[in-house]
């Protein structure tokens, strides 16, 4: 094809907004890394002051909580295994958040810093046992962020 | 000849002509931008300067938003922070009253309440710099935001209540099942607060940082476009002002007029190309070289004079002249300069010349002056014999009727001589006869005034006893006729012209008065201009003749001729003859300086070859009343002045 002056001139053009926008763009944009769900879901609704699992009792073995953040505000999640009930569970010095070095208390994992709406999934190979999940935002703990979940 | 208008007649103009510009499309839009001189925008510089002044208006706009938005983030990042500490004295309030200590936490209940409320509305909050200053909060816009913000207020109100129930309750007993939970509550609900507001400053900075990024990445965009236009636009304007030096160099080279500019010190500083074709030189060999080397020995120094007059000229003044340079092969050009000084213009810091070949001109001109001259020296020789032949016829008439109609046939043919004498001064040829010897001044300025018709007006007084050099007296008879006449006709038959005289201390002053109808200031400007520089033949000449022929005659003998207004009316002309023209009587004056070659139509004006040794001839040049027609105002003995001298033809 006999590229014309004018085309030549838009070609250039082109090369360079894009050239330019490709320079703009900031290369840093993060892929979250998402696991891929496996196991049983549990679907894990978090809300002021609440946490809302859809299932109370799960088959041991993996485990995947997705969990959403209804919000109004910013919470965490954290899976504890323990044998204690969910509000007994042992409170740092200030009398507001949970010991998670406590005795009683086997930290699993957590998903911390969820904002409103976000959603995120933890895949967990559970044992039977007893579980606490819970938020330990100053507060949020007290104020009834807290369920229990079985596994089998 | 005062009468007529003067033409302007050779006044160069210099017309600037600019090449094409290629503007077309937005270029048009675009005004001259005065750091481009007269650069012309083409096309592509055309659209290239509004894109790149979007682009740096838009890069300033986003900085001034995002100072804006970051000022703004600021405030309330503070008024979120102070929330925090609000809840948690409102909270120590509480406690310490219920603990028996004093307290106001109704006042701290308010405190608690505002920074939510502007954040959520809109409001002023006081300045962190202090002094009392406030400063206005825009409301929320993000959801989240605001999400978190009312969440806030309904734990604060939440908290409030719950503060109110164990104020209320005052000091109860700390084992209390319900106080113990109540203040439990006010410690969950501060912390919780105190969460929610970290979490909503978290959220109003992260808003901001994602603002602020968005900001710097699009003013990097910006700023990259920006130096790539600004880029493209160097590039544009260096090819435009190479595409534009190359012109003007093509158009210097290709001229045929030369360019030359002389350093002050009278040097060649730069050549233009074309001297290769006029010259047959070349420019390198010229640069640095003086300009004076060039011209012709007989006019160097009139090109000295006119340049050390441009140079002591205002800056831009220009200055035009004459003469001839040497071809490399040893011939002459004739050459006409335009000369401008430019020595305060960094730039050239010199004189600047454009000289134009005007060989071929000089010589039709002086081919057209031969022309003039064969046919002026024919009409002459038929006027002398018509001359001669009622000279004869006066000679033998005895009627005086008849003799005074042969004196005015006398009179027409002299002024009819006069003419054709006049023709052969403008073609150039120096025909002049010379006289070896001095002649009495008063005979050459009776013999003037004898050539005029109306001689009888005009009245020669004081003219002191001196002789005038011989090689000048038939110049200068001719040059105070064509005066007299001009005085004669232009004032009324009943007034008197005078001629007087008078020492000075460069010579000797002669004076024609009249009372006529005057002149102008503009008209004796003229005059006075054609009469300092008289022009080559044309048609301005002819119509103005008698003061080119002044002009000339006077140039020959470096005689200096002026007009002036008369205070009582009336023009008079003053005529400065030089020293060594004059000498007393019975002393020979000095011989005449040469005649100054720039000042000739012809550079080498043609001496007739045939030239032999005569007398002193009246009645071939100095034409003077003769039977019966007294010489005017003075009888006398013109016969006998006329017979002196020995003119050399």
């Amino acid at each position: 094809m006999e590229w014309t002056r004018a085309r030549r001139r838009w070609a250039w053009a082109l090369a360079l907004v894009l050239g330019a926008l490709a320079l703009a763009v900031p290369l840093t944009i993060a892929r979250r890394q998402e696991p891929t769900p496996r196991g049983t879901p549990v679907n894990v609704l978090l809300e002021d002051f609440k946490v809302q699992p859809d299932a109370a009792v799960v088959p041991a073995g993996t485990v995947s909580f997705r969990i959403l953040n209804h919000g109004p505000t910013s919470h965490e999640f954290i899976l504890v295994r323990t044998d204690l009930a969910p509000d007994k569970l042992t409170l740092q010095d200030d009398g507001l958040t949970v010991d998670e070095e406590a005795r009683g208390i086997d930290l699993l994992d957590e998903a911390g810093g969820l904002d409103i709406d976000e959603r995120q999934t933890l895949v967990l190979d559970l044992t039977a046992g007893n579980y606490v999940m819970y938020c330990n935002l100053e507060g949020h703990y007290l104020g009834g962020m807290h369920a229990e979940l079985t596994a089998r | 000849m005062r009468s007529s208008p003067p033409a302007e007649a050779g006044a160069a103009s210099a017309t600037q002509r600019t090449a094409a510009g290629g503007r077309s499309g937005i270029g048009r839009l675009v005004p001259r931008l005065p750091i481009l001189g007269d650069l012309r925008l083409g096309r592509r510089l055309g659209w290239l300067i509004p894109v790149l002044i979007v682009l740096v208006a838009a890069i300033v706009g986003y900085n001034a938003r995002a100072i804006d938005q970051q000022r703004g983030s600021a405030l309330v990042v503070y008024t979120a922070a102070r929330q925090r500490a609000f809840v948690e004295r409102y909270t120590m309030d509480v406690l310490l009253v219920v603990d028996g200590f004093q307290a106001d936490p109704e006042e701290s209940a308010e405190d608690v309440r505002e920074p939510v409320d502007v954040l959520l509305d809109g409001g002023s909050v006081r300045a962190p710099q202090g002094g009392g200053a406030r400063v206005e909060i825009a409301p929320a816009r993000d959801w989240r935001v605001r999400r978190k913000l009312e969440q806030d207020r309904r734990l604060i109100d939440e908290l409030i209540r719950t503060g109110d129930r164990l104020v209320a309750g005052g000091r109860a007993d700390p084992q209390d099942p319900q106080f113990k939970a109540n203040v439990t509550r006010l410690r969950v609900l501060s912390a919780q607060l105190s969460s929610v507001s970290n979490d909503a400053v978290r959220e109003i900075t992260q808003q901001t940082e994602a603002s602020l990024s968005r900001l710097v990445r699009i003013e990097i965009a910006l700023g990259l476009l920006g130096v790539l236009a600004a880029l493209a636009l160097g590039l544009l304007l260096r090819r435009a002002g190479a595409e534009q030096a190359a012109q003007f160099r093509s158009l210097v080279n290709n001229s045929s007029d030369l360019i030359t500019v002389l350093a002050p010190d009278g040097t060649i500083a730069y050549q233009s190309p074309s001297v290769q074709r006029m010259l047959g030189r070349r420019p390198a060999d010229l640069v640095g070289t003086a300009l004076g080397d060039l011209v012709h020995p007989d006019d160097r120094r009139d090109v000295s004079v006119s340049l050390t007059e441009l140079v002591e000229a205002a800056p831009g003044a220009t200055a035009n002249f004459g003469c001839r340079l040497q071809h490399n092969d040893g011939s002459w050009r004739h050459v006409e300069s335009i000369c401008t000084n430019l020595a305060d213009d960094p730039r050239v810091h010199g004189l600047v010349l454009n000289i134009r070949d005007v060989t071929e001109q000089a010589a039709l001109r002086r081919s057209i002056g031969d022309l003039l001259h064969n046919l002026a020296r024919r009409s002459q020789g038929l006027v002398d014999r018509q001359l001669e032949l009622i000279d004869e016829l006066e000679r033998h008439e005895v009627d005086p009727d008849r003799l005074q109609e042969l004196f005015r046939m006398d009179h027409l043919a002299t002024r009819m001589r006069r003419n054709v004498e006049n023709l052969i001064v403008l073609s150039g040829v120096d025909q002049r006869r010379r006289w070896s010897e001095s002649v009495p001044l008063r005979d050459v300025v009776e013999a003037a005034v004898a050539e005029v018709e109306e001689y009888s007006r005009v009245q020669v007084v004081g003219i002191h006893d001196l002789t005038l050099a011989g090689q000048a007296a038939s110049d200068v008879a001719h040059l105070l006729a064509e005066l007299v006449e001009n005085a004669t006709s232009f004032s009324s038959p009943t007034t008197r012209v005078e001629v007087s005289g008078s020492p000075t201390g460069s010579g000797y002053v002669l004076e024609i008065e009249d009372h006529g109808i005057g002149m102008s200031d503009a008209e004796l400007a003229e005059a006075n201009r054609r009469l300092a520089a008289p022009l080559a033949a044309d048609v301005a000449v002819s119509r103005m003749m008698g003061f080119h022929v002044v002009g000339r005659l006077a140039a020959r003998h470096g005689i200096r001729v002026q007009l002036r207004p008369c205070w009582f009316g009336g023009v008079a002309a003053l005529v400065l003859l030089p020293a060594v023209l004059v000498g007393s009587a019975g002393e020979h004056p000095a011989m005449a300086p040469p005649v100054p070659a720039g000042v000739m139509v012809s550079p080498e004006p043609l001496l007739l070859a045939n030239t032999t040794q005569s007398g002193w001839q009246p009645r071939a040049h100095l034409p003077l009343r003769r039977h019966g027609a007294p010489a005017p105002n003075r009888g006398g003995d013109t016969d006998a002045a006329a017979e002196a001298g020995e003119p050399v033809e």
